[in-house]
């Protein structure tokens, strides 16, 4: 049985904390959209309007005037296909096996993989650019996402599904002649879905919105991505009024992504709490 | 029968390739290029033994910037761990709305930092900007949040904490579902109060979450960068400069590739050493569940 009216006190507390701190969290987003649709006068008085006068939808017009929007549009759009594609092979590979097959070095390998996550792409640009520049690839989308085409989360993650898998299935598909390829594609991945689909999310929305790798390797609208965009918007135009026209186009880069996660909320808030597993 | 047993190989190799190339091989090449002279001055890359190392550790503004990330460090990891696992605590007593609650703390995640930078440098912006005008309202003087020198690292900081609190709540709440209902209600029928409930329970049971949320947290600090560059590059006067901006500054500003490597491998040195005491140390005591 539950004690439940011992529960209760703190059940109403839990609400009244929590409603003032998600709304305050609500701001900066209410700001982006309401910034978004203001003009210039309402920028310019001095006290601050949530509600604009009017609807200025011109902003998202102007937009697409002063930057190439659907060129990084399509630039970011081929980046996470791309990247997430290359990876699903690369990490599927790995994760077969890390979690079937027995060879010397094996825990030393996967130890190497798991480093990885210890070591932000961040904290290496300058060598990395260097092997970039090398490579004769720099200003093109394959530099944004080849970097990334190893992940130490969803070899770990893919690992971990093709274990939960019983072995039988495979075995049964093994005397039916299939070798490993084959297994991992017609028995392995199809009931590991799920974790593929999370990790899909993860890399989807982590390249979706990187920034400081894709604006070191692309100088021309040829490779930038829409984050990179939207920072030259403000070199640009570097006075005041122009945020109203920034904020339109901060909108236009987050909509896609964030109308998937309105629509797809519980698959993608389980794909990050995922991340969780990884410990140990 | 040889031929056989280099078949799994094949299999890590794709990956393998990738993570060699860019995560083991520039992690060494970084290190490397840090014993030389390699900046405009020299046509060619020229052994240079410490000096990278000696001029840094001689310059102010080298320890500015170290001193500056591990203020942004800690205060970023404290406030938005603690103020997670209240949230999490918070949003696990509840019944309805739960979900609510999650997306609106989570959907941060979703933003790209490039555009959170945006709208908080909006919303900091002296005149017209939100925070202050609201200030202004209730009778305080407005604050320059992003060019007084004594408040923008905190400006900065805030950010961040908006950025990767909710992710951590999530994390944090997976955490939470290994703490059994029964037992948090045998602790509150035997008197426990919150905070022990806390200590005693809440905390041993979700330890191995914990442990990983700190270490998320540690490399979420560390590679702090985007915002740096929208918001601030670094100013004023150096206050906001961190490390991985330093870093970009030495390579790409002053085409000084050989500090910058110096820079790369130090920081590299330091996550490892601080991982792997975090796991020498706290990792042992960590309560793993089967």
């Amino acid at each position: 049985m539950k004690f439940d009216r011992k529960f209760d006190r703190s059940v109403v507390s839990a609400y009244v904390i929590l409603t003032p701190l998600a709304l305050l969290m609500l701001v900066p987003l209410v700001f982006m959209f309401t910034t978004s649709v203001k003009t210039l006068g309402d920028i310019l008085s001095l006290e601050f309007q949530w509600i604009p006068q009017r609807l200025a939808l011109e902003n998202f017009q102007r937009v697409v005037e002063v930057m190439p929007f659907t060129r990084y549009l399509y630039n970011t759009a081929s980046i996470v296909a791309m990247t997430f594609l290359v990876q699903s092979v690369t990490i599927s590979l790995a994760a077969y096996a890390f979690a079937r097959l027995r060879f010397a070095g094996r825990d030393l390998l996967f130890f190497l993989f798991l480093v990885q996550l210890m070591i932000p792409a961040t904290s290496i640009i300058i060598p990395n650019y260097q092997t970039i520049r090398a490579f004769g690839i720099l200003n093109t989308r394959l530099a944004v996402g080849m970097v990334y085409f190893a992940s130490a989360y969803g070899t770990f993650l893919m690992r971990q599904a093709f274990r939960a898998i019983p072995r039988d299935l495979e075995d049964t598909a093994k005397l039916d002649g299939c070798n490993g390829l084959r297994v991992i594609q017609h028995v392995l991945l199809p009931l590991t879905k799920p974790s593929l689909v999370a990790f899909a999310f993860v890399s989807g929305t982590f390249h979706w919105n990187n920034f400081f790798w894709p604006l070191l390797v692309t100088d021309t609208a040829r490779a930038r991505t829409l984050t990179v965009g939207l920072a030259m918007l403000t070199q640009a135009t570097e006075s005041t009024p122009e945020i109203t026209i920034t904020m339109a186009a901060a909108v236009m880069i987050t909509a896609p992504l964030f109308i998937l996660f309105i629509l797809f909320q519980k698959p993608f808030i389980e794909s990050f709490a995922g991340a969780g597993a990884l410990k140990g | 029968m040889k031929v056989r047993r280099l078949i799994p190989y094949l299999y890590v190799l794709p990956a393998f390739v990738f993570l060699f190339l860019f995560t083991y091989y520039p992690a060494g090449f970084a290190l490397f290029r840090s014993f030389f002279h390699w900046n405009t001055s020299f046509i060619q890359p020229e052994f240079a033994g410490l000096f990278n190392y000696r001029q840094l550790l001689q310059s102010r503004r080298f320890w500015q910037v170290v001193s500056n990330t591990v203020i942004y460090s800690l205060s970023f990891i404290g406030a938005s761990t603690i103020l997670a696992l209240f949230l999490a605590v918070q949003i696990n007593k509840i019944k309805r709305a739960g979900s609510f609650y999650k997306a609106t703390f989570f959907y941060p995640t979703m933003i790209p930092m490039a555009a959170a930078a945006m709208i908080w440098m909006f919303m900091y912006l002296p005149d017209y900007g939100l925070i202050n005008a609201y200030l202004r309202r209730y009778g305080m003087s407005s604050v320059n949040w992003l060019n007084d020198r004594n408040i923008a690292l905190f400006s900065v900081t805030m950010v961040g904490i908006w950025k990767y609190t909710g992710y951590y709540m999530l994390l944090f709440l997976a955490g939470l579902r290994n703490v059994p209902d029964e037992l948090m209600d045998a602790a509150m029928i035997e008197g426990a109060n919150g905070r022990q409930r806390l200590f005693k329970i809440i905390l041993p049971l979700i330890s191995s979450h914990l442990f990983f949320i700190l270490i998320i947290a540690i490399i979420n600090a560390l590679e702090a960068v985007d915002q740096i560059y929208i918001m601030t590059q670094g100013g004023p006067s150096n206050s906001t400069n961190l490390i991985v901006y330093f870093i970009y500054q030495q390579g790409f500003r002053f085409w000084d590739m050989g500090t910058a490597s110096a820079l790369t491998a130090m920081l590299i040195v330091s996550l490892l050493l601080i991982v792997s005491f975090l796991f020498a140390t706290l990792g042992k005591k960590v309560y793993y569940e089967v």
